[in-house]
């Protein structure tokens, strides 16, 4: 389904839409407390943007240099040039290791790559343990938001889903009770994983160890008790040197969520003793994301989700309305990319008003890349007649000064005069769950004419 | 091995012409931070505690009457073994200390502009520890402050390390309608002791 058809079903919920609104303008909010009280943040943002952009152009060369220290660690790596090779080869290591039972912390990688289903259906049992990707895989649904994944789901829905799942008691949604179950739930899983995969956030080509981002730190409990630790990464996840974590530590936690930092930062490099460590580096569409000199700078993403805190049709549609793995503005640059029929709606939800590039820790131009992502698509994807006829029109009433002043003053007396249900009416787009403002009596060229006669004769 | 080959490939032949890498000039974002204040500060925000202490045996001292009666205890202080109760070398198997009640550890290294204290293979005799423990409490002597990430990764570039993490609080999360709870799969408190 379209993103339209998408977004008005989370619409016809007014008060969770309002709620979703709020609670993430509130998270936009507190990245900029956070952000407002570092010096020079721009050069800090600088400096992202140019170690990230620096290492797009040398990106060969930095993963054969990660991949000979992680070997000279003790740890394996393997590529997968798709989502599919990923799933076969994580799903050999756990045969190989006789892993029936898997604990996995947050990694958008294995979303994008389907991992879960592809092993439970050889019958092992996947466990997403970060709360939020707990909440929603009970749900039998996606995660809405890369960093809040359960970010559309209410305290009362989460109370259902735990009842009925982890044997519960009814708690009126207590967020203290309901997180203390979990935790005692996911202790389990923990001490009887015979495996865990985690995600990457920064892999580093002079040490060859990795780096990996909670709060909760489902990460650490899962690599460090299981004998097999798997971190699954996407090839855009390498920086040069190990200094360059300075800089990514600074921007990510405080454009996630405004925390000065994420509570555990772990750096993994050699695997403990007895232990097993292995990387799988992904590719899936990334290499030539990296061909198109319009949208490469995506694949600087850091993965933060400040972008999508920030989009007011974000806020007010929905993580699933993007019906991607990576929801938001940044997912409408990268999703395009991948399947441009099935995202061909994605860039248009935007209203372009730059916000998600202003708040970007790797200053990527998300609002520029969607303008240029609607400039391929109306040309290589089929458009609505109406939508395409009307631009047709439009186009052609802009090139006539004297037709445009004319249906100007046309729209401005409907606008007076029409009643409501014509203005609302079904033809009208525009008019669709929004008022329109009345129309003005004077056309701005001629409030400009009066005003300047004013000024001459005074 | 799998696709590496075709994968490095694909990169070189479509990856843009070299740019160069930035310096980083950390004196730029120096606002001359007073180290323990700030240190002390950003601890509570991300909700920790932060406390004086003369000594290790003052260290053990107070946490014993902080947290009174609790069954397993364990700290790598030096002259402290007799708040163990537990011996690490009959552990065989991490999943072992699931009821390890306190842990205090020893760390050389903490960052002022985030609250975040550094711990490393050599002062954690097994990686889950300051993970699985209910209470993790922190040594550190205060000329180990460092103001921002920057000095914290110059220290670091000298002390490799197999495995190390910088943590900033206790474990949590906001996962449930944006309700911050304190104590998620990692320790549900933290606190820092400031030796002179």
């Amino acid at each position: 389904m379209s993103h339209p058809k998408l977004a008005s079903i989370f619409n016809k919920d007014e008060k969770k839409v309002d709620w979703h609104d709020k609670a993430l303008w509130f998270v936009r909010h507190k990245r900029d407390k956070s952000v407002h009280s570092v010096k020079n943040w721009e050069e800090l943002r600088n400096l992202g943007q140019g170690i990230k952009a620096h290492m797009l152009s040398n990106l060969d060369i930095y993963l054969e240099e990660f991949e000979a220290n992680a070997n000279k660690n003790g740890v394996e790596v393997h590529w997968a040039a798709n989502a599919e090779e990923h799933n076969q080869i994580v799903h050999n290591i756990l045969k190989e290791n006789n892993a029936k039972k898997v604990v996995k912390s947050k990694s958008m990688l294995t979303e994008e790559c389907h991992l879960n289903p592809h092993l439970e259906a050889d019958g092992i049992e996947v466990i997403d343990t970060d709360l939020g990707e707990r909440i929603v895989q009970l749900a039998k649904e996606p995660p809405s938001h890369i960093v809040l994944p359960a970010i559309h789901k209410n305290k009362h829905e989460v109370d259902e889903l735990f009842q009925e799942h982890l044997g519960t008691e009814p708690c009126d949604g207590n967020p203290q009770y309901l997180t203390h179950e979990a935790r005692k739930h996911l202790r389990q899983k923990f001490i009887e994983a015979d495996a865990a995969i985690t995600g990457v956030n920064f892999a580093i080509a002079e040490t060859g160890g990795f780096v990996v981002c909670t709060n909760e730190g489902n990460a650490d409990m899962g690599a460090h008790l299981a004998p097999v630790h798997i971190a699954c990464m996407g090839v855009e996840k390498i920086i040069p040197k190990l200094e360059h974590l300075s800089v990514f530590l600074r921007l990510l936690g405080r454009s996630a969520t405004g925390q000065p930092i994420t509570t555990y930062s772990s750096h993994f490099k050699k695997p403990a003793n007895g232990k097993k460590m292995h990387i799988v580096i992904v590719d899936n569409g990334r290499s030539e994301q990296l061909s198109r000199p319009d949208f490469r700078a995506s694949l600087r993403c850091i993965r933060c989700g400040a972008c999508m805190n920030t989009c007011p049709i974000y806020r007010r549609s929905g993580g699933h309305s993007y019906d991607a793995t990576v929801p938001g503005p940044i997912g409408s640059i990268l999703s395009p990319g991948k399947d441009l029929k099935k995202h061909s709606t994605l860039p248009f939800a935007s209203t372009l008003c730059g916000s998600c590039s202003d708040v970007c820790p790797v200053k990527i131009d998300i609002h520029a890349q969607l303008y240029k992502w609607r400039q391929i698509i109306t040309k290589e994807t089929p458009q609505p007649f109406v939508k395409k006829k009307s631009m047709q029109i439009m186009g052609s009433v802009f090139t006539k000064p004297k037709q445009f002043e004319t249906v100007g003053k046309i729209a401005r007396w409907s606008l007076r005069n029409l009643p409501q249900s014509v203005i609302n009416s079904k033809p009208n787009v525009w008019g669709k769950e929004r008022d329109l403002p009345k129309g003005p009596k004077q056309s701005f060229d001629q409030w400009y004419n009066e005003r300047q006669k004013n000024k001459n004769n005074s | 091995m799998g696709s590496r080959a075709e994968i490095l490939a694909k990169l070189k032949a479509n990856k843009p012409e070299a740019l160069p890498l930035p310096q980083i000039d950390s004196s730029i974002f120096d606002e001359g931070l007073n180290l323990i204040e700030e240190f002390t500060k950003k601890v509570e925000v991300v909700g920790g505690n932060v406390y004086q202490a003369t000594s290790a045996d003052d260290v053990v001292k107070q946490i014993t009457k902080m947290l009174p009666d609790t069954k397993v205890n364990f700290s790598t202080l030096e002259g402290t073994s007799a708040f163990n109760t537990i011996d690490l070398s009959t552990i065989n198997d991490p999943r072992e200390l699931e009821d390890l009640d306190i842990l205090i550890l020893e760390s050389d290294l903490a960052v002022a502009e985030n609250g975040a204290v550094w711990v490393n293979d050599q002062s954690l005799p097994i990686r889950v520890l300051p993970f699985i423990t209910k209470h993790l409490v922190l040594v550190l002597s205060k000329e180990h402050i460092l103001p921002y990430m920057h000095q914290a990764y110059e220290k670091l570039n000298h002390q490799p390390t197999d495995f190390g993490v910088f943590i900033s609080g206790p474990s949590k999360t906001a996962d449930i309608e944006q309700s911050l709870v304190i104590g998620a799969h990692g320790a549900l408190s933290l606190t820092v002791f400031l030796l002179d």
